[in-house]
């Protein structure tokens, strides 16, 4: 048992792509990590964690890790030897300066990087490469892009309130978001406004953990919620039941809209598209009409599709209509990153060495595979990969291994064996939070702490910093004046360097070091009194000339996903899963012993259709690939939808992806994302 | 004698397996040791799927079959109720495992010994809550002592074990739709 007094207790903070981002306290002895548990001084995470949170000491220590520089010869053979850091880096010195001295450019030097940690000290390694010259960058997000165009279109910036305010509302839409399992601590907000009387909706095709507890669950067609949004705004624009002050003076395109609505939008068609019927818009329209004031989350789910974005933008314009923007109580959650742009981003903001002129070329995410391989004029040859498994997690893996394949070299740097590893040639081992000084905002809640050293680093890992001063330094070593990133430094002062004036304003405080004593909560600008938009007009635009611009409807109109071809009749979803975070903690047997993952969840009708029962393994199939896995038959699914939560499978289900982009994205994270629910399969009982 | 009863709040408990979790990480547990396990259970009704979790770890029973049946008798029952192994003295035999109606030992095959969830007691004397309780998120699981705040709770739900046979330290909390659809008798079918 952990009693305090025995051990040395340190702040962390967990860097993982999560709503969350709790604040840690780790219980060290004799320099090793025994215990995490939450700290109680967050306002948000309130001193819990969740499964995942709690099984870090097991992650940290796992026999699996990797913990020393490894070399794999030949790619792919699984052959690793251990090699030194000395001779790891100045292979890729080397590497890098052989590059540009045979093509004098760094374009064939590519670099892919994710959000498999988000503390602002590991984009280190985007300041690195542009301390290095102009390199070939894969560009965008996998995850919420369509979203985030939705709302920059509509209105010009992408803020959200506070989400502890949301024990306020007196109505909480969660659309398609599973808190339960993705964003643990808001449920306690939630659970606060519910015994206040507040009522929970959810809409989600899936009856998730989160769905099963609501008051309300309306299981809405996939990709059919920006339909279900148009009808309740048509219901309430036919009753008057809308802010018609509002409208008049702060929206852009209302009485077109208003008019779509009222002579152009059918029913039938809104029946068809969301699969609801007149009784659940009505129940939902009066919902939003008699509990104010109603907070609104639109989860990610909704937008992985090719009319991802017109989601987004349909459920905007019902919230703008009845009122619920966030300007009194209640208002419009996603995510963002209105606290992330309050820090300095000293790690990353760095220019190549003075002369070096030039420009990124650029490759959609989506496209990573392709665009790798069409790449010309210079061809890539050398890729970097860190905080990423793009192997397991993006689109189209047999391109992007394919495209590995053709390196003359690829550095991975991670914490363990990954699948992507298997088409790397360097392993660099890198540092947990809890052996290096970070800062990690979150995209969710408002409170920031401080993510101190807790043990040494393990074996012989560094943190990204490291790794960029130390490749900084042999290639200044090699090449005086080669890279203009620092050679060395102090990890903790890139900390404070991340802070400035209005940052400590908000916080309360005059020094990051006052963070050691607890996390503070960001005092943010009040969003109260006259509504404003950062858009063109300075007004909500229904009517956005900038989407009429990138050939999209001007107005949120009612936009079908793909339907099923006749060969593959089933849609394949793959949300994400409680013991995973994309697919991170999947190794661990704290977490997945007893698990039942990786599984094809079938609904109850299609499963005696195919004889088939929980336990069966069945062929998952399309025109792109297969893999097999065991059927558990659940009333959890709707029939024409089989689900694979993902991660489990290291990336086997991502090669049955349909190869289609979200009709959104560019604007914000620079390219559309993969639109990941739009896959189509059959099965075959084997 | 102050008695210690677990309070599972069925419908605030998501199921999230932070209780679980901190308990394993407290304790290091053996890979497939939990000494509380988080079930999932859904059944279809003519008002629905419905969908419950329940968190289980060891319910220090008043008359605990573990300790009736230990041939070498490793466990004690402290004045408090909480129901302690010995391991030291555990030969491994199962017996405990057996019979336990909640199936809380459990045998740890790197060791050959049984363990089981022992209530936190080295934390409850130093005036801490179980870690299991301190994890959950949501205010589910909760400790209480003695008989206050009992009122409003039920000894027994349907697909566990009648608590007349070993006097669970357990109880729940049901309220709204599963209050009504969970005083169905045997709706469930044993899941333990």
């Amino acid at each position: 048992m952990v009693l305090e007094k025995e051990y040395q207790v340190y702040r962390n903070v967990c860097p993982r792509n999560c709503f969350c981002t709790c604040s840690m306290l780790s219980y060290v002895r004799h320099g090793r990590l025994e215990k995490v548990a939450g700290d109680p001084l967050h306002g948000f995470t309130r001193g819990r964690l969740c499964a995942k949170g709690y099984a870090y000491v097991q992650r940290v220590y796992a026999p699996e890790r990797v913990v020393f520089p490894l070399r794999q010869e030949p790619r792919g053979s699984g052959n690793w030897r251990r090699i030194s850091w000395t001779e790891a880096l100045d292979i890729i010195a080397r590497k890098i300066l052989e590059i540009k001295g045979r093509y004098g450019s760094l374009w064939p030097i590519a670099l892919y990087v994710h959000y498999g940690h988000l503390g602002l000290l590991h984009l280190a390694v985007e300041g690195f490469f542009d301390a290095l010259g102009f390199i070939t960058k894969i560009q965008g997000n996998l995850c919420w892009s369509a979203g985030l165009e939705a709302n920059l279109l509509d209105m010009g910036s992408n803020l959200q309130p506070d989400p502890e305010t949301m024990a306020k509302a007196r109505s909480i839409i969660i659309w398609g978001a599973n808190p339960a399992w993705t964003a643990l601590h808001q449920m306690h907000f939630i659970d606060v406004a519910r015994r206040l009387g507040a009522l929970v909706v959810v809409i989600d095709p899936l009856i998730t953990a989160t769905a099963a507890q609501a008051d309300l669950h309306i299981q809405v067609n996939p990709g059919g919620d920006g339909a279900l949004a148009l009808g309740v705004a048509k219901y309430l624009v036919e009753r008057g039941w809308y802010e018609e002050d509002f409208a008049k003076k702060y929206i852009l395109g209302w009485e077109e809209f208003r008019s779509y609505l009222q002579n152009e939008l059918k029913y039938t068609d809104i029946y068809r598209v969301a699969g609801v019927d007149q009784a659940r818009i009505e129940e939902l329209a009066k919902i939003l009409v008699e509990h104010r004031p109603v907070a609104l989350w639109k989860g990610m789910g909704l937008q992985r599709y090719t009319n991802g974005g017109q989601n987004i933008r349909a459920i905007n314009a019902l919230a703008a209509l009845a009122g619920c923007l966030g300007f009194s109580g209640g208002g419009l959650y996603y995510a963002s990153l209105q606290t992330w742009d309050l820090f300095n981003f000293h790690a990353r903001n760095w220019s190549p060495p003075p002369g070096v002129k030039g420009e990124h070329r650029y490759l959609p995410i989506t496209r990573a595979g392709e665009g790798l391989l069409a790449a010309q004029e210079p061809p890539v040859k050398f890729l970097w990969i860190a905080r990423a498994n793009p192997l397991s997690q993006a689109p189209d893996p047999a391109a992007l291994q394919q495209a590995m394949s053709n390196m003359e070299l690829v550095v991975l740097v991670d914490q363990f064996l990954t699948s992507t590893s298997q088409y790397a040639d360097l392993f660099l081992p890198c540092t947990t939070q809890f052996e290096e000084w970070e800062i990690i905002p979150s995209y969710w809640h408002w409170w920031v702490a401080i993510n101190q050293q807790a043990i040494s680093p393990v074996g012989e890992s560094k943190s990204d910093l490291e790794i960029a001063w130390n490749l900084s330094a042999r290639l200044n070593e090699l090449s005086p004046g080669s890279c203009n990133f620092p050679t060395g430094g102090d990890e903790e002062e890139w900390v404070a360097a991340e802070f400035n004036p209005y940052v400590y304003q908000l916080l309360g405080i005059k020094d990051y070091r006052e963070l050691l004593q607890g996390p503070r909560k960001l005092k943010m600008p009040e969003r109260g009194g006259e509504p404003s938009f950062a858009t063109p007009s300075r007004k909500y635009e229904l009517f956005s000339a900038k989407a009429r611009q990138a050939g999209l409807p001007a107005l949120p109109v009612l936009a079908s996903p793909l339907s099923p071809p006749p060969p593959y009749p089933f849609r394949l979803l793959t949300p994400h899963l409680q013991g995973g975070n994309n697919s991170q903690f999947l190794n661990l047997p704290w977490l997945m012993s007893g698990s039942r993952e990786p599984v094809l969840r079938v609904h109850p009708a299609i499963a005696d259709k195919l004889s088939l029962k929980s336990g069966d393994l069945v062929r998952v199939y399309n025109d792109r690939g297969e893999l097999v896995l065991s059927v558990l038959v659940t009333q959890r699914v709707p029939p024409q939808v089989v689900v694979c939560y993902q991660g489990g499978t290291g990336g086997k289900i991502n090669r049955l992806l349909g190869g289609v982009e979200t009709d959104l994205g560019k604007e914000g994270a620079g390219a559309p994302a993969p639109a990941y629910f739009e896959t189509f399969v059959n099965i075959a009982r084997i | 004698m102050r008695n210690r009863v677990f309070l599972l709040d069925i419908t605030r408990c998501i199921g999230c397996r932070s209780c679980e979790l901190a308990c394993k990480s407290e304790y290091h547990l053996a890979e497939g040791q939990s000494f509380r396990r988080v079930y999932e259970l859904e059944w279809l009704t003519p008002e629905g799927l419905v969908v419950l979790y329940l968190s289980l770890a060891c319910n220090h029973c008043e008359h605990p079959e573990c300790f009736r049946v230990c041939p070498h008798r490793t466990y004690r029952k402290r004045r408090d109720g909480v129901v302690i192994h010995e391991a030291g003295r555990c030969d491994g035999c199962g017996r405990c495992v057996q019979a336990c109606p909640y199936k809380a030992p459990q045998f740890d095959q790197e060791r050959g010994k049984v363990d089981k969830c022992h209530f936190c007691y080295a934390r409850l004397d130093a005036g801490l809550l179980p870690v299991c309780v301190e994890a959950c998120p949501t205010g589910a699981l909760n400790l209480r002592e003695g008989e206050e705040n009992l009122a409003d709770t039920v000894d027994k739900i349907p697909g566990l074990p009648d608590p007349i046979l070993t006097g669970p330290s357990l109880r729940f909390r049901l309220s709204g739709r599963l209050k009504h659809l969970l005083n169905r008798p045997n709706i469930l079918g044993s899941f333990l």
